[in-house]
């Protein structure tokens, strides 16, 4: 056992040594295309942040004061319903307690302002995702519903939402193919990578065959060769990550220190917090790793004809 | 030991490398396959460790049918059976010992093993002393030994030798000769491909005769022609 364990190690840093050049390509596209798409899902959590209470087509939204009680809350929403604007299931509603639980997503990190809030503190929402064809009424039902008694303000998506919301989606589209197109080409450079090796080594390979190694046997070092080309890329790619996010959040923040507005919390939504950074970091290595030595083991194999 | 029934070969339509050949080996035999250039001598060896696999007639080597043997088995079976060719096929990057040591590396022999199995095949084939050369500070006679000692190391029950002297001089042909016949007094069976008319005279064991993949002649104590 110990000696398949030092010859597989020795074969890989041997292999990999030899094919510099080769390996330093598949690692650099590795780390753009995991970096790619790791930056993917940081913008898409800081726009979802930004957009929370927007998911779903809302449109407008009807904030009643604290303490409310629900039959207050199911009369302005039979309202909505009457005016014909939304159907009964385009229209839902969250208490307190739930619109603190969403507080405390977009304001994590954030403890003096959240401190300050509490779930007795909090608005109820309702949100209307409005019928098609509907939305040119809005603010006209916004104005009969401010209003009635309990309703504190009512908020139209603005024109600025509108396009944060189809900017996102685009984005999130671009950089999904982006990064799958690069992944991909990655896993083509790793397998060119491992032909390579193998052609190298193709008398040790047919001497192997001829004494009889398992096939595993010889293909383990190559995919330990592909993983470890994977596993830099990602840690490379990681490295990235974080310094981007870290950029990222000393400029929010260093905005919402000078202009101290009430455009502060939503700017500072657009923050990620190092707990799912970590998450994705996490994703970034295992796909690398998995990429890297998947791609490398199909190689090997489909070099490898018994 | 070796039994072939009916077996053909067929590389494409047009080129057929052996033809319904049938013959039976027992264990501990010296059998020489001869016929010119082109007539399925090597590939009748490659049939033997599954290196290629017939159209139409069944293998069995130790007892098991190659044609229902699974792919995953296949490398159970090579290590019973020791490879020597021509150009001797060593790793050129690897000492003699290294490169008698892989054998059993890849076989995942534990290394008190190789350490104790090395230098005796190297014993034997007459080369202690040299076990830190290089393939190219040898002989090619010296490089055929390594490569006997290569297949030799785990005891094979089989050894398949295709022209293991094609490329050396007469008594240094002679002296690869006495090993293998060295190794054969040890219970191996060997299955050598040769053309080489003196060696098979000087020899005197039986002979299989191939003409464009057809069996034309087996012999017992037979000569070339
Ligand atoms: N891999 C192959 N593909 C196609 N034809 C082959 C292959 N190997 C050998 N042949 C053909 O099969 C015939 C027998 O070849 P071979 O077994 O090498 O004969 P020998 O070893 O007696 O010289 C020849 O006609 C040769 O050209
Ligand atoms: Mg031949």
């Amino acid at each position: 056992m110990l000696t398949r364990i030092t010859y597989a190690l020795r074969e890989t840093w041997a292999s990999f040594k030899r094919n510099v050049t080769l390996s330093a390509a598949s690692i650099v596209t590795a780390a753009v295309a995991l970096l790619l798409a790791g930056s993917t899902l940081l913008i898409q959590k800081a726009f979802s942040n930004l957009l929370i209470q927007w998911q779903g087509g809302v449109e407008m939204i009807v904030f009643m004061k604290a303490g409310t009680s629900p039959e207050q809350i199911a009369s302005v929403k039979q309202e909505i319903v009457d005016a014909g604007v939304a159907a009964p299931d385009g229209i839902s509603t969250l208490d307190q307690q739930q619109t603190y639980d969403q507080a405390k997503v977009v304001l994590a990190g954030q403890t003096t302002l959240l401190n300050a809030l509490s779930p007795t503190s909090m608005y109820s929402e309702i949100r209307v995702t409005p019928a098609k064809g509907q939305q040119d009424r809005l603010p006209d039902l916004k104005t009969q519903i401010e209003i009635e008694p309990n309703v504190s303000k009512v908020g139209l998506a603005t024109d600025a939402i509108l396009v944060y919301r189809r900017l996102s989606s685009f984005v999130r589209g671009v950089t999904i193919v982006l990064s799958s197109v690069l992944l991909m080409v990655a896993v083509l450079l790793i397998w060119n990578t491992i032909r390579t090796a193998m052609f190298a080594r193709r008398r040790e390979i047919e001497v192997m065959k001829l004494v009889g190694a398992t096939n595993w046997f010889i293909r383990i070092p190559f995919m330990l060769e592909g993983l470890l080309q994977g596993l830099i890329g990602s840690v490379v790619s990681c490295i990235g990550l974080v310094a981007a996010n870290s950029l990222w959040t000393n400029n929010l923040n260093g905005i919402a220190h000078d202009t101290k507005s009430s455009e502060t919390i939503s700017l500072l939504a657009l923050r990620v917090d190092s707990g799912y950074l970590q998450g994705i970091m996490v994703i970034v290595v295992i796909i690398g790793m998995a990429a890297g030595a998947i791609g490398a083991g199909v190689a090997a194999s489909r070099f490898l004809d018994v | 030991m070796i039994r072939l029934d009916n077996v053909t070969k067929q590389y494409t339509t047009e080129v057929t490398a052996v033809r319904d050949a049938s013959f039976d080996i027992p264990k501990g035999e010296f059998v020489f396959l001869v016929g010119a250039s082109g007539s399925g001598k090597s590939t009748l060896l490659r049939l033997l460790n599954r290196q290629e696999r017939p159209e139409r007639g069944s293998v069995f080597v130790a007892g098991q049918d190659l044609n229902a043997m699974a792919d995953s088995k296949v490398p159970f079976l090579r290590r019973n059976i020791g490879n020597i060719f021509q150009d001797y096929k060593l790793l050129l990057n690897k000492t003699v010992f290294e490169n008698v040591a892989f054998t059993l590396e890849v076989i995942g022999r534990p290394n008190h093993v190789i350490k104790q199995q090395v230098p005796a095949v190297l014993e034997l084939v007459q080369l202690h002393g040299k076990e830190d050369r290089f393939p190219h500070q040898l002989s090619g006679g010296e490089q055929q030994r390594v490569s006997i000692a290569r297949a030799f190391v785990n005891r094979p029950l089989i050894m398949l030798a295709d022209e293991p002297t094609g490329n050396l001089d007469p008594s240094t042909g002679e002296g690869i000769m006495r090993l293998l016949d060295r190794i054969n007094k040890t219970g191996t069976t060997v299955v050598m491909a040769t053309h080489d008319q003196r060696i098979v005279n000087m020899m005197r064991r039986r002979v299989i005769q191939l003409d464009r993949g057809v069996i034309i002649r087996d012999q017992v104590r037979g000569v070339y022609e």
